[in-house]
């Protein structure tokens, strides 16, 4: 599968993917083969409120890209549901023109409710990705919940995008994305008010970086007119040719990953450990009878968790 | 860390027909069967289905089709499926399904026909069954 | 003998349910009663003229009229033996269409030397419907198959072959379902009268031509809303001025609720829809009461639940009537009428696959309601509607005396609205009439129609009700005989004879993608390329300026014979295309 995969073999691919994606046995064991052979994709990162439009310009801007030549792989992130752990993923419908591209790959993902994990999977599905020869990896998520944040945070060139008539689109932007932004993308400017929004978010920036070379660039677009991408795609198509010849690995980014992986692995140890010690409802006893309290008994259980 | 597997359907909706309810209702249903349904939406070629089926790797793929062009479309889907080696694949077909075509469907290597008064929860049941899985 | 004082009427309400109701309810053990009541309490009649009105007056909650025009030769009709053409109604023939434009004009030839001589009441393909020609990739496999196929004014022209002499173009109306390119069929029909020297004032008919609807049911759509909608006021203008006998457009509550709405969201979204369209109008530069007249509606309804529908049918002549008049400060009466010739019935998605016949008792619920609220007592659909093979003349003869059963026999329609003042149907038509009203006003602080299709919120709230219903007949809340109940190894499946009488040929069908691709090819051959070209090109120019009507660049397009494709792709450069919803 995974040499299958390394020639592009899309289905190869798929198939890595979900046994990664679903932690099956040995995924890790895949994961410490294929490292050495990647680092060398560049990864861009599209959030924004839900509807701005995301999935319409991934679309047009990962063709633009496959016609200059590049292997692009597409992964977009879509929620759970809470209640039945099922979803309905739907950003594949605004990407029909580019689902037969043949070197456009485009992977669907839950959240799967994963505490923090969102992260970390998505990180592997790049991976793979990667490994996979996927010069420019886009991942779409809602800039809604912090883990979906923390996902396009990981990336190396971060989209945000807005649009006119999305409620108080500005004041919407969650604080958090706007620092991480390194374009602001007003969308659908076929409709009023994108100037006003151009000139809100420019006003926001203008406050809050420190020196002008910073401020990242506010554009307007219409995924329907084609206003506008053009000049997307000329500081898209700047920043990727720098990211081709700069760094690879990021200390930053390197150490990030690291402690998240630890994350996840101890949360995951902590509740085999719990589970497995009857399920802590000695202790709950003892809070809800009011001999102990919530603080105690973590303390109590981090000790015996750590000690093994 | 736990395995964590879920069974995967891509629902679609083939030729220009736009009657969407159908789909829709599955979707949602089996979305709260605990599935994870990606639904591609109206005016799907059957290039487009088996690519994304094979891209997103899906156990399953339900055709909703409801303008009489069920042969043909699930004809091509099957063979599409085949020529990058993804038969395995499992492919439902719901709609307007006249009686002597659903025996044809089923030798082209349909699991399921399901037409009018189909119950998610036997659609449901009937995927898990033939895929052994219990997610 | 004293007149009864609200007082009284509420303290013996009170006694009732003390000491007969309330009693009996905890004798069978439930939570509440089954059944309900309703009393002058439910429903004050002190406004009898503001919200009832007499029939054929504002509010015409009553009805548009004290009786419709069928009604008024009824009788007469049933001496002579009157038929209509078969399964058409009025003027107009069956619905349908197949195959080439020369394989259906046969078959209207066909039908004709039957007696069947009804106006043309064309289905198009799906390619068709959708702007795409037969020769396109997207056409593949879909060329007359649920309709004919149309890919240029030849075409259509081909098919008006069987309407001459007596069946002229004057003498009787062409119903065309068609939404998206409604402005180049609309086109064409006008481009046919030119040709054939017959005043578009003399054209009567219907185009559909209610592109909103297709975003949240149907699905044929092109362009994205807004654009769609000029489009609609163009052809608005066209007709106003130039074919005031035609009706403009036939708006789809039916399609709507087929698609899955609850009754409280199919009034509420068809008046969205409507209002937008009235809106175009006006932007257009029409007087309201100059283009609403000829405004239609598409068999609003359809649901089995029959009081529920006589009322909708009430609530919506009423909101309809006062949008028109408080809003758009309409004068004539025309303007405030939902004029339909359909009205209630329980509507295709009633009729159940399992037990069939089953559904010629369920039609003749719709049949009752219709009746009963303004209609032809029409039992709709045939019972093999679901069988989706074409109705059968057994199913046809048999949904057919079911409605004449109804108005000769059952004399259901005599008595001109009579639920009138009835508490509850009253008070159910005003609880229809508020929960659609607050549901609309929900739309109009989204920007109207246009932007609740934009944000996906129509079409979504749709998708949900029909979700919500699935889940009630899965789990028994919602009975369906023979589907979720009664459907033990006692019960039978009667089945009658069935022969569907003169389909359309399958061998035709077959062939006729590559007949037609043949016709088109030589059409591109053989036409006078320099003028298509230079045609489209000044449909683009025109285009691109909002203000400008575009039925005229349309009309020269269509006389040059471009294509149906070639006018929406010029179209669709300038305007985009619509997207599908995301769930
Ligand atoms: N007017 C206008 N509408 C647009 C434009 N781009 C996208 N849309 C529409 O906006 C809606 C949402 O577009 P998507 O691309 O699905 O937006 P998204 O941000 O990916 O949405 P989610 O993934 O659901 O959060 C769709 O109806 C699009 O057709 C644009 O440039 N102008
Ligand atoms: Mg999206």
């Amino acid at each position: 599968m995974i040499e299958a995969a390394r020639k592009s073999n899309e289905r190869a691919l798929a198939k890595l993917i979900s046994h990664v994606e679903d932690r099956k046995p040995g995924w890790k064991d895949i994961m410490k083969a294929i490292y050495a052979e990647t680092g060398r994709t560049c990864v861009i990162g599209v959030t924004g409120s839900p509807g701005s439009g995301k999935s319409s310009l991934v679309s047009e801007f990962a063709k633009q890209l496959g016609d200059m030549g590049y292997a692009i792989g597409i992964i977009a992130v879509d929620p759970s549901s809470p209640f039945s752990g099922g979803a309905v993923l739907g950003d594949r419908i605004r990407m029909r023109d580019i689902s037969t591209y043949k070197n456009i790959f485009i992977r669907s993902m839950a959240t799967r409710g994963m505490l923090g994990g969102l992260c970390q999977a998505a990180r592997d599905v790049v991976r793979i990705m990667d490994f996979a020869g996927r010069d420019i990896v886009i991942i779409e998520t809602v800039g809604v919940g912090q883990d979906e944040i923390e996902v396009v945070s990981a990336s190396d060139y971060v989209v945000l995008v807005t649009y006119p008539g999305g409620g108080d689109s500005v004041q919407a932007i969650k604080a958090g994305v706007m620092e991480i932004a390194d374009i602001f993308v007003v969308n659908k400017c076929d409709r009023d008010g994108a100037d006003v929004i151009v000139s809100e978010i420019s006003a926001m920036l203008d406050l809050s970086t420190e020196t002008v070379e910073k401020i990242p660039p506010v554009i307007k677009t219409s995924t329907f007119t084609k206003e506008g991408i053009d000049k997307f795609m000329e500081i898209l198509s700047e920043f990727i040719q720098k990211k081709e010849k700069g760094l690879h690995f990021q200390e930053e980014h390197v150490r990030q990953e690291v402690m998240s992986i630890l994350e996840t692995e101890m949360v995951s140890l902590i509740k085999e450990k719990i589970s497995s010690d009857g399920n802590m409802e000695k202790e709950l006893k003892l809070i809800l009878s009011g001999k102990s309290d919530p603080y105690s008994v973590a303390d109590e259980l981090i000790k015996r968790v750590a000690g093994i | 860390m736990g395995q964590d597997s879920k069974i995967r359907v891509l629902v679609a909706k083939p030729g220009l027909d736009g009657h969407e309810r159908g789909a829709h209702v599955v979707a949602y249903g089996l979305r709260d069967e605990g599935f994870e349904v990606i639904y591609t939406g109206l005016r799907q070629t059957p290039e487009q289905i088996v690519s994304a089926a094979v891209q997103e790797d899906v156990d399953v793929i339900g055709l909703s089709i409801l303008s009489g062009a069920h042969l043909s479309l699930t004809k091509k889907i099957m063979e599409g499926l085949k020529a990058k080696g993804a038969n395995d694949v499992l492919v439902t077909v719901g709609g307007v399904i006249p009686e002597e075509d659903k025996k044809t469907l089923e030798e082209m290597g349909v699991a399921g026909v399901f037409t009018s008064g189909s119950k998610i929860k036997d659609i449901a049941a009937l995927i898990r069954t033939k895929l052994g899985k219990n997610a | 003998m004293k007149k009864n004082s609200k007082e009284e009427i509420k303290e013996a309400l009170k006694k009732w349910e003390d000491e007969i109701l309330n009693p009996r309810v905890k004798k069978f053990n439930l939570d509440k009663s089954p059944t309900s009541f309703y009393t002058p309490l439910s429903w004050d009649n002190s406004h009898f003229l503001e919200k009832v009105g007499f029939p054929g007056q504002f509010p015409f909650t009553a009805g548009n009229n004290p009786f419709d025009f069928w009604r008024a030769y009824a009788n007469f009709a049933a001496k002579a033996g009157f038929r209509s053409d078969w399964g058409g109604s009025g003027k107009s023939g069956k619905y349908g269409g197949f195959g080439t434009p020369a394989d259906y004009r046969d078959y209207l030839f066909k039908m004709q030397s039957m007696g069947r001589y009804g106006g043309p009441n064309i289905a198009f393909d799906l390619a068709t419907q959708c702007g795409y020609d037969s020769d396109s990739s997207f056409a593949e496999g879909e060329v007359g198959r649920v309709g004919v196929a149309v890919d240029s004014m030849q075409d259509f022209a081909v098919i008006y072959e069987a309407y001459t002499g007596n069946l002229e173009i004057d003498k009787v109306p062409s119903n065309f379902t068609i939404n998206a390119p409604a402005a180049v069929i609309i086109a064409m029909y006008a481009c046919l009268a030119k040709k054939r020297g017959i005043p578009l004032n003399k054209l009567e008919g219907t185009p559909q031509n209610d592109i909103l609807k297709e975003f949240i049911a149907r699905g044929t759509y092109i362009y994205p809303p807004a654009p769609s909608l000029r489009l609609f006021r163009d052809t608005c203008v066209f007709c106003c001025k130039n074919m005031p006998a035609l009706n403009i457009n036939s708006i789809g509550g039916y399609h709507i609720r087929e698609a899955g709405a609850t009754r409280v969201q199919d009034l509420a979204f068809s008046m969205a829809n409507g209002i937008a369209y009235i809106e175009a109008g006006l932007e257009g530069g029409l007087e309201v009461d100059e283009f609403v007249p000829a405004f239609t509606f598409n068999a609003f309804g359809g649901s089995m639940e029959i009081y529920q529908e006589i009322a909708f049918q009430r609530a919506a002549r009423r909101v309809w009537a006062h949008i028109l008049r408080d809003r758009f400060h309409a004068k004539n009466p025309k303007s405030m009428q939902i004029r339909q010739p359909i009205t209630a019935h329980i509507g295709c998605s009633s009729a159940t696959l399992q037990r069939p016949l089953n559904n010629l008792a369920r039609a003749v619920v719709g049949g009752i309601a219709a009746g009963m609220s303004g209609g032809i007592a029409g039992a709709f659909p045939p019972f093999d509607e679901p069988l989706g093979l074409g109705h059968s003349q057994e199913a046809t003869q048999l949904q057919q005396d079911a409605s004449r059963i109804l108005i000769y026999e059952a004399k259901v329609t005599d008595i001109c609205d009579p639920w009138a003042g009835s508490y509850f149907m009253e008070s159910l038509t005003d609880e229809i009439e508020k929960d659609a009203l607050a549901e609309l006003e929900k739309i109009e602080k989204m920007g109207g129609a246009v932007a609740a299709i934009e944000n996906g919120y129509m079409p979504r709230a749709v998708a949900k009700s029909a979700y919500d219903r699935q889940k009630k007949i899965e789990n028994q809340e919602e009975l369906v005989v023979g589907v979720n109940c009664f459907t033990g190894e006692h019960e039978i499946d009667v089945s009658i004879n069935r022969v569907v009488e003169a389909t359309y040929d399958p061998e035709l069908m077959k062939t006729a993608e590559e007949r037609q691709k043949a016709n088109l090819a030589r059409l591109k051959r053989e036409r006078n390329g320099t003028a298509v070209v230079s045609s489209l090109r000044s449909l683009k120019v025109q285009a691109e300026d909002k203000d400008k009507n575009l039925m005229p660049a349309i009309c020269e397009c269509v006389e040059n014979d471009a294509t149906l494709q070639e006018i929406c792709d010029v179209l669709r450069e300038v305007f985009g295309e619509a997207q599908p919803m995301k769930l």
